[in-house]
């Protein structure tokens, strides 16, 4: 098992106050209700502790008053601190769960709200299944402890202080006699919330192991079986079942020793008061109720001092989730407008309007895109693991260098393609453009001047761009659409999928436009989204065209269907294409051969062609590829 | 609660075998404990009774307090109070001993079942037919082998010793408290029927609530991680405020769903504390008056609300809880159930022996296939592999190629016709035997989330390091490997680094290498892989020591074209057989594709700068509409 698994288990490590103070923050909006809870505890501390109190009462009323005792009087009292409890925990678990529940929603909200600033740099290390924990389960988490921990806190204290209070009242001297076992049971509770946190964090780690190796059993399942390796794999998951049982057991064992021992200190602690209590009620100096009350007492004990314990340990325990978030919410995005084009949006946006300007006061129209000088390097992270704590202050162990010294113009209009190895710095052109990154030397100019000195959110809506994997987010297809352009009407929407040759595989679906798509468009085909995902591109009616062409196989009626799509959606725009369609590369106005960083080669089709060169080897093997998959996907008809 | 109740208790009783006893000693341990812990309070109260009270009430002392007594006397005790005191102390570790081997004794019980019920699981998932695997949805399949397992262990872990424990109390307690004062007993359990129902219609009301709390998580979730895994096509659009305004609605639906669950279980847990107050209230009251006309002593006063404090804060608030999340592991134990009910591949009765020194020689005999009724995949197909021979297969996507491997590997098995490996048929041999002989690369292999060099191991467990770099270096891997930082250690997937497809695809046939089969099947396993790679993995494999038969299926005429012998196969039929020289000189699939690569080759090496005019035409004929 590597390291990482274990980090979070740092026990030792001391509660940070300055970040619990950063995290309390999120509480600041709660002010009132954080009062309220707290006052309400105090009160159900207070409350609570008169019961013994009262038996006391009753004790000695029989003892003194025998069949005079006022029994009626006792019963009112007794119903008096009832009612008042039963109303207080009534509020007190509303206040809580109101609090834990508006903190993780407002902690989730930040974070969200930051996630969609952050550079893609700070994607490229951090899996999608990291995020989404940091945004639930450390929020849940977190917010739990902060609002249950409040409550526990302050009604521990009171309980503790008033036991405490009404014992030194009854008998200071006994009072601290019986509270000797006291410090005991804190540090047995303490030492035993620890024990049994950590191995059932253990038991979940190898449970969530437990998981993957029945996620991998079954999806290997032909592979075991061609491999016949039927017996070994169940001997990896025996060893691995076994030490579940082992640590469960484990478990199991700490929680049957804690709680015996924790009784057993209380009851020691009633032994003292009959022991010391006795001689006194015998000498007269105490009555009988008193001594009832401490005895019951020091077995209420153990209750405040357990959840204390577990309080502490569960702050010990959460720092990790405070500080992935904190990291997270508090990140500033590594790409954003400078001060600069901040001052001058604030300006532009002052005065009315001007036609054909854009929202930093500059021309809106794109006339040309130039790369001069442009050399690019991934930072690169050591991989990251499911249980890291701060993935943000990892040092970068080496640099890659993607792009060397890239030049290239484009002028409005031109058709860009991209061709080349995977590898050799298509891709990262294309995010280099969208300013998804920016670059390490050199500048990328718009219209002549640096895209740094230009309003990201500008550049980022005049483009439009169609990936790959094409994207789609669950809900209609309308709203897929849509997207590309928000308030764009149900006719606009119509003839953006005319236009791409969508409407007609649309209207054959149940409900048209208003089909579902499915999470991550799962009832569509992969050539539907990709044609639903230029619809989307082109109602947004981009200045600049960006497509990275999808290479997965696809039927030969839709595969037609999206080369007429694209060739609509590139016509006299402004594009960059990773193309690896034929059909696509041929009819660029400049084709560019992309290897290990540089250019290769440039020019059209038939100049490069001519040259014999990579574009040749690349062409040949494409045009074969396509000639023999269009063979055999209809061997009758070729 | 269901009418399946009796049979789902059956099984669990057949899975408890083995640790019957167990359960049982957990058991007497539990009365043990419990009858030990309600004498402390018993102490307790013979204590104020016989030494502050003397003379008040007469009553006989509890049978440790007698024993006490009967040593040191009344004065005696008086004088060293330290005695009751310790008496105390020491019940409670006995009563804490037994507790604590009651734990012991459930956990080690309940985990041994609960590790025997996963290794079943597993162990039976893994001889499941494959076409089991291919109907199932893996998602399920894991969920009940995980949290239905959990829910079926929190049941024999956690809820069988919880309702015991409110059961047990009340047993031992109910006769104490009758021989003390009856109609007091009565009194003191006057109002639990109404809590344990009160919990009961409770919980299983509040499911609902639950429910739609884990739905608005869900929906928030979804959310969540479409923004994220689609978060360049949000930049690419510039829609943050669209994509917030949206998370924020199912954030705050999210909320106000936790916030309504929490305001049912604050209606809930005061009023149960009301229950549970009133009941000790009316003990109080209702006592007090007992002792004032004399029908109970103080003692017995306190003994009754000690006892009564430990039922109701204890086990019998919390039993309508465990008796509703009992039903869920009805349920589960029924879904695990259903997954072992499934038929494990069968075998025949008398296998067969296959040779141990293999030929390699395959021989498909009129075999015919459908996967579903109606639609047959596979007619009467028969063909011959010699010993040796490289043997290709080629055909349009859906012709039944992949089918072929399947009946090979014996995953399915013919509706008609056989199979023979050197003159066996493989019906009548076991399918393990079968396998260990045949070494597969399939178009997307499965590389298991170890290092690399177990991977390739998986082929020959005992391989030696030699033999696996060998593999590798055949595989034309063995490079890559090596610019991992860690090299062959390089641990793979989740935890480690992501392989290519092509690399994937090239380590894959690494652990097929190392397996040394008589028969090596790649079934379109070189997709991946650039042509230059793959003309020098193919040679390797002609080299390959003592080779043996080998069966390759692609797309790529490059890959096949060197073959020994090709069948070209479609819908199910075998249309066309002979070497590459033969099958040219035929009309048909093959030579179509032939004269693909021959005319533009031709056409590349003619005139350069005037476009490739045949190329051109067969490439337009090619990305003609083919259906209209």
């Amino acid at each position: 098992m590597s390291e990482t698994v274990f980090r979070e288990e740092e026990f030792n490590k001391r509660l940070d106050p300055r970040l619990w103070w950063r995290i309390l923050q999120f509480a600041r909006p709660y002010r009132p209700l954080v009062g309220g809870l707290m006052t309400i505890a105090l009160l159900v501390g207070l409350t609570e502790s008169l019961y013994n109190l009262l038996v006391k009462r009753v004790i000695d009323g029989l003892v003194e008053f025998g069949p005079d005792a006022p029994l009626f009087s006792y019963a009112l009292q007794y119903a008096a601190i009832t009612i008042t409890l039963v109303v207080c925990v009534f509020i007190f678990i509303r206040f809580a769960g109101k609090l834990s529940a508006f903190i993780s929603h407002d902690i989730r909200r930040a974070g969200f709200a930051r996630l969609q600033e952050l550079s893609f740099s700070f994607y490229d290390h951090r899996p999608v299944g990291w995020l989404m924990a940091r945004m639930t389960s450390d929020c849940e988490r977190l917010s739990s402890v902060l609002a249950w921990g409040l409550l526990d806190l302050t009604w521990g204290t009171a309980f503790m202080s008033a036991i405490a209070v009404i014992l030194f009242y009854l008998n200071w001297k006994l009072a601290l006699i019986v509270f000797t076992v006291v410090p005991v049971l804190a540090w047995i509770s303490l030492h035993f919330q620890r024990v049994i946190l950590r191995s059932s964090r253990l038991v979940r780690k190898i449970n969530s192991r437990l998981t993957g190796s029945f996620n991998e059993g079954i999806s290997a399942v032909r592979t075991t079986k061609t491999l016949v390796r039927e017996e070994g794999s169940l001997r990896e998951f025996a060893s691995l079942a076994g030490e579940m049982r082992r640590a469960s057991i484990r478990n199991a064992v700490q929680s049957a020793l804690y709680f015996p021992l924790v009784i057993t200190i209380g009851s020691a602690g009633a032994g003292l008061a009959i022991w010391f209590g006795g001689r006194d009620v015998l000498a007269g100096v105490i009555s009988l109720g008193t001594l009832v009350a401490f005895v019951s007492y020091s077995r209420d004990f153990f209750m405040p001092v357990q959840e204390l314990a577990r309080l502490f340990t569960n702050l010990q325990m959460a720092q990790a989730s405070a500080e992935r978030i904190i990291g997270l919410v508090d990140t500033e995005p590594e790409i954003r407008d400078s001060a600069e084009v901040r001052t001058s949006i604030a300006r532009a946006g002052a005065q009315p309007p001007v036609a054909g300007r854009a929202i930093d006061g500059l021309p809106d129209r794109i006339e040309t895109i130039e790369f001069r000088g442009v050399s690019f390097a991934y930072n690169v992270r050591k991989p990251m693991g499911a249980d890291d704590a701060s993935a943000g202050e990892r040092e970068v162990i080496k640099v890659h260098p993607v792009l060397d010294d890239f030049n290239f113009q484009v002028q409005a209009g031109q058709t860009i393609a991209l061709v080349g190895p995977t590898g050799g710095g298509k891709s990262t052109i294309i995010s280099l453009l969208c300013r998804f990154y920016e670059p390490t030397a050199g500048e990328i100019l718009i219209n002549g001047i640096d895209y740094r000195r230009r309003s990201l959110h500008w550049l980022q809506s005049n483009l439009g761009i169609v990936l790959q994997s094409p994207h789609l987010f669950s809900g209609t297809i309308r709203e897929n659409i849509a997207y590309g352009r928000l308030e764009a009407s149900d006719e606009e929407i119509v003839r953006a999928a005319q236009l791409v040759n969508a409407h007609e595989f649309i209207m054959a679906m149940p409900g048209g436009y208003g089909a579902q798509v499915g999470e991550g468009g799962v009832n569509l085909s992969t050539g539907q989204k990709q044609l639903i995902s230029f619809a989307r591109a082109i109602l947004a009616d981009p200045q600049v065209f960006v497509m990275d062409e999808a290479t997965s196989s696809i039927d030969t009626e839709t595969e037609r269907l999206i080369q007429a799509g694209i060739e609509r959606v590139l016509s006299n725009r402004t594009s960059f294409v990773i193309a690896h369609r034929l059909s696509t590369i041929r009819r660029a106005d400049c084709i560019l051969v992309i290897e290990k960083g540089r250019i290769a080669e440039q020019g059209t089709h038939e100049q490069l062609l001519a040259a014999r060169g990579h574009y040749h080897d690349l062409y040949t093997h494409q045009f074969t590829r396509e000639a023999e998959e269009q063979v055999l996907a209809d061997p009758l008809l070729a | 609660m269901s009418a399946t109740s009796p049979t789902v208790y059956r099984s669990l009783w057949f899975w408890m075998r083995g640790h019957r006893l167990r359960y049982g000693a957990a058991v007497l341990a539990l009365l043990l404990s419990v009858y030990f812990s309600f004498q402390v309070p018993l102490v307790i109260a013979d204590v104020i009774d016989a030494i502050f009270r003397e003379g008040a009430a007469d009553r006989e002392p509890s049978r440790f307090v007698k024993l006490l007594l009967r040593v040191v006397g009344s004065d005696g005790l008086r004088r060293h109070l330290w005695l009751p005191g310790l008496l105390m102390v020491g019940l409670m570790l006995v009563a804490g001993g037994f507790s604590y081997l009651r734990g012991l004794w459930i956990a080690q019980a309940s985990e041994s079942i609960i590790r025997a019920m996963r290794e079943r699981i597993y162990d039976h998932l893994q001889h499941l037919p494959v076409a089991f695997h291919a109907a199932a949805d893996t998602g399920d399949l894991v969920q009940r082998s995980t949290s239905d397992v959990e829910t079926v262990r929190n049941f024999l872990g956690g809820q069988v010793t919880e309702l015991g424990r409110g059961i047990i109390m009340l047993i031992v307690l109910i006769p104490i408290m009758l021989t003390i004062n009856w109609v007091m007993t009565l009194y003191a359990l006057s109002l639990t029927p109404l809590i344990i129902l009160a919990s009961l219609f409770f919980f299983s009301r509040i499911k609902a609530a639950f429910k739609e709390q884990d739905e608005a998580e869900a929906a928030m979730t979804t959310v969540l991680q479409e923004n994220l895994t689609g978060i360049r096509v949000v930049r690419a659009f510039a829609r943050q405020e669209h994509e917030i305004a949206k998370f924020q609605g199912k954030n705050a639906a999210y909320r106000d769903l936790q916030y309504r669950v929490v305001c049912l279980m604050a209606w809930y847990w005061p009023s149960s504390d009301l229950m549970c107050l009133a009941q000790t209230g009316f003990v109080l009251v209702v006592g007090a008056r007992f002792v004032q006309h004399d029908a109970l002593s103080v003692g017995q006063l306190f003994f009754y609300m000690a006892c009564l404090g430990m039922l109701l804060w204890g086990p019998l608030r919390n039993m309508g809880r465990v008796l509703v999340d009992m039903g869920k592991a009805q349920v589960a134990i029924g879904r695990i159930e259903e997954i072992l009910r499934e038929p494990r591949e069968s075998g025949p009765a008398r296998p067969m022996a296959l040779p141990t020194e293999m030929r390699g020689e395959i021989e498909f005999d009129r075999v015919s296939f459908a996967y579903q009724d109606g639609q047959p995949v596979l007619h009467e197909v028969s063909f011959r592999v010699e010993p040796g021979q490289t043997f290709a297969i080629l055909g349009p996507t859906g012709s039944g190629k992949s089918t072929l491997v399947s009946l090979l590997l014996r995953f399915h098995d013919p509706a008609a016709g056989a199979i023979r490996i050197d003159g066996v048929d493989i019906g009548q041999a076991e399918r393990k035997a079968v396998r260990a002989r045949i070494g597969v690369v399939l178009q997307e292999p499965f590389l298991y989330s170890k290092t690399l060099r177990d991977n390739i191991r998986f082929g020959h467990s005992e391989a030696p390091r030699e033999r696996i770099e060998a593999a590798a270096i055949a595989a034309c891997v063995h490079d890559n490997i090596l610019d991992f930082e860690k090299g062959y250690e390089t641990e793979i997937g989740e935890r480690g680094v992501t392989l290519s497809g092509g690399q994937r695809q090239r380590v894959a046939l690494a652990r097929a290498i190392v397996k040394d089969p008589p028969i090596l099947i790649l079934d379109d396993a070189l997709s991946a892989v650039d042509t230059h790679t793959e003309r020098l993995i193919l040679r390797a494999l002609a080299d390959r020591h003592g080779r043996k038969t080998t069966i390759l299926i692609a797309h790529r005429l490059s890959t096949l074209m060197h073959a020994d012998r090709i069948l070209v196969l479609d819908h199910g039929r075998v249309i066309q057989t002979g070497s590459h020289a033969e099958l040219v000189n035929q009309e048909g699939l093959y030579r179509r594709l032939w004269s693909i690569q021959t005319s533009l080759q031709q056409d590349l090496a003619g005139d350069p700068p005037a476009p490739a005019a045949e190329a051109r035409a067969a490439l337009a004929q090619a990305e003609a509409p083919t259906h209209v």
